[in-house]
């Protein structure tokens, strides 16, 4: 049985999107706990902290701009970031968790693309995903490099993104 | 490559005798020399009866079948693919739920052949209602379709009221001042009577649809019929049998939407809601336009569902959606040139059945006319199954599906709460409708959504629903289904 977050109401194990609200019900799986090794743990309560404070950090070299919901996610100061979207029994985490953003229902994989800073170049490739990522509407090859630059539209599965640099 | 008996038969590599001669008969009736008109049918004939000569003699049959290639998929006109909700199914003491999607697709080689030609009547309501603008527009858009027909088309036209009227009798050689003429003529009077209408348009569609034709009714009206249900439908079923499809389109708000979709359901058709009367001309040009595209018609999934599993909704998602009847026989409506034939399935299995590893939901097999080809394709067998485990795997479904699944429980929402409005409840049905509008807000619908907040508060204030607003959300969330971002 699966209840509905929304309007409690009870689906069938098995259901989409609840029948009496129509809001999406897949993610609501039972919860299977598994334990996380220690010094994995202190990084995921570092990063959700960042990811808190991320909307007035302004400074950030780079943000996404989710293109749907007009919102920017700043990226973090790191050489290699992974988006992606967090669900129940993953072993590794996305840097970038896009689930607020719908990624689900737009077929985001939970480790979708990545993004690397190469010098003065900023690069984005696809980790193999079914759904793809394009950018500027050109579909990458899995895992290929793809040089980016300032307000390439980059998509992941159906979820439209924008790239901005601070320092273009 | 030598030619595949089988399928010149229209038969399965595992055919009993008793198969292959009654294919044989049937295809020997159809083109016999003495019978056939079109040149070539005579060398076909001769392959069905080599292939019916060899295949009936047990002896040739065994050493006919080793020379055969063991890959079939490669040779088959179109192309299958599934996709499913779930990566298996739960081993679970509790009912659940599973989806499918299958679609169909012209296979590339076969997306070469010419379209066939068109045997289409059109079946026009010419009641006093339709009088005014709703007439004019109608006659205007009939001589539209009439004008872009290809040399090779039939065309026939019935008018109706509570007499039936042949305007236009099946031609395909028409002088088009002489038959506009007939159109500008007509004036509107009398009552709505379906059925003489569509029995007249099924006796000329029935003069070709022995040929190669992709036949087809279409029905336009605005009213309901009155007491005639029952034989309309019947008479569909006939039609459905002799593969000849049925749409509807209604204009307004005073026709029967339940009747009329159920009328397209059985036959494969589809049904649309017109809302002004300016809009008929591109809804008519838009199914002439979709049929003449049609690579394989006549297309029927035979299923036959597992004990314990049970299909719960059927529903084409492309090209024109609409529900599917749930029965062990269901016409799927055509397999256009470049869209391809989508159709949703939800199936709920019971938990006794989950004890084993793994579940074939339906096997069944796949009928379909390519209609340019005069011989009959072999039926693909069709098989839905599942493995059954501890755990969900974590694989995500196709985006495919879940676009699709989406969308369509807007629609099913509003089914609800038409149901509820039906039995009387009204209260549910207001919160249901408004459960709707708050969804399609969500999906960025936003006029749509405005309707059904209109209509819920029609419920609880009226304890009813408006026939505008209750087809404008029904046909509207339909559409949805198709529409693509």
């Amino acid at each position: 049985m699966i209840i509905c977050t929304n309007c409690k109401h009870e689906n069938l194990e098995g259901t989409l999107f609840c029948g009496e609200c129509g809001i999406q019900v897949i993610d609501l799986n039972p919860i299977v706990t598994h334990n996380i090794p220690p010094e994995q743990q202190e990084q995921t309560v570092l990063k959700t902290t960042q990811h808190l404070s991320a909307p007035e950090d302004l400074n950030a070299w780079a943000a996404l701009h989710i293109v749907d919901s007009g919102q920017f996610v700043p990226l973090l100061d790191r050489d290699e970031i992974t988006l992606g979207r967090v669900s129940d029994a993953q072993p590794i985490l996305p840097d970038i968790d896009l689930t607020p953003y719908k990624a689900y229902s737009n077929g985001v994989s939970r480790l979708h693309a990545a993004l690397k800073r190469k010098g003065k170049q900023v690069v984005l490739s696809d980790l193999g995903t079914s759904n793809g990522t394009y950018v500027n509407g050109k579909r990458l090859e899995p895992n290929t490099d793809q040089p980016l630059q300032h307000g390439d539209t980059i998509v992941l599965g159906n979820l439209k993104l924008q790239i901005f640099f601070n320092n273009h | 490559m030598p030619p595949d008996y089988y399928e010149i038969l229209g038969v399965l590599r595992n055919a009993s005798r008793e198969e292959i001669k009654k294919a044989y008969l049937q295809a020997a009736q159809r083109l016999h020399p003495d019978k056939n008109k079109v040149a070539g049918e005579t060398e076909i004939f001769l392959d069905i009866k080599q292939a019916y000569e060899t295949l009936s003699n047990q002896k040739l049959r065994k050493k006919y079948d080793s020379t055969l290639p063991t890959d079939k998929q490669s040779n088959l006109p179109i192309r299958l693919k599934t996709y499913y909700s779930r990566p298996n199914l739960l081993r679970s003491d509790e009912p659940q739920l599973i989806y499918v999607l299958l679609e169909i697709s012209p296979h590339k080689n076969v997306g070469e052949i010419t379209a066939p030609p068109l045997n289409i009547c059109l079946v026009l309501d010419r009641s006093t209602s339709m009088q005014g603008d709703k007439m004019e527009m109608l006659k205007g858009a009939a001589i539209k379709v009439m004008r872009n027909l290809r040399q090779q088309d039939v065309i026939s036209m019935i008018t109706f009221s509570d007499r039936a009227e042949v305007v236009i009798p099946a031609t395909s050689s028409y002088e088009i001042n002489r038959l506009e003429n007939r159109i500008h003529m007509l004036n509107p009077s009398g009552s709505t009577e379906i059925f003489q209408g569509l029995q007249a348009a099924f006796d000329e569609i029935k003069k070709n649809s022995n040929k190669d034709y992709v036949d087809h009714i279409i029905l336009i009206t605005d009213g309901r019929t009155y007491g005639d249900e029952k034989e309309c439908l019947k008479l569909a079923e006939q039609a459905s049998q002799l593969g000849i499809g049925i749409s509807t389109m209604g204009i307004g708000k005073e026709w029967n939407d339940e009747f009329l979709d159920t009328l397209a359901k059985q036959t494969g058709g589809s049904s649309r809601y017109i809302s002004r009367p300016e809009e008929i001309q591109r809804f008519l040009i838009d199914k002439f336009e979709s049929l003449s595209q049609t690579i394989a018609d006549n297309v029927i999934l035979e299923i036959k569902i597992h004990t314990g599993v049970k299909m719960t909704y059927a529903f084409r998602t492309q090209p024109e959606t609409g529900p599917l009847p749930l029965k062990d026989s269901i016409h799927l409506g055509p397999v256009l040139q470049d869209t391809t034939l989508n159709l949703l399935f939800e199936f709920r299995i019971d938990p006794s059945l989950t004890i084993q590893d793994s579940l074939t939901l339906t096997q069944g097999l796949l009928k379909l006319n390519i209609a340019a080809r005069p011989t009959p394709i072999q039926p693909i067998p069709i098989e839905f199954s599942s493995a059954i485990k501890d755990e969900v795997g974590n694989e995500m479904p196709s985006q495919l599906i879940i676009q699709a699944l989406g969308k369509l429980t807007l629609y099913r929402m509003q089914e609800k709460a038409h149901r509820a409005v039906e039995q009387g409840n009204f209260e549910l049905a207001s919160q249901q409708m408004k459960q709707l509008a708050t969804s399609l807000i969500a999906w960025g619908e936003q006029d749509l959504a405005n309707t059904a907040f209109i209509e819920a508060k029609n419920i609880q204030n009226e304890r009813t629903i408006s026939g505008e607003g209750s087809k404008a959300i029904k046909y509207g969330t339909r559409a949805l289904i198709m529409a693509k971002d």
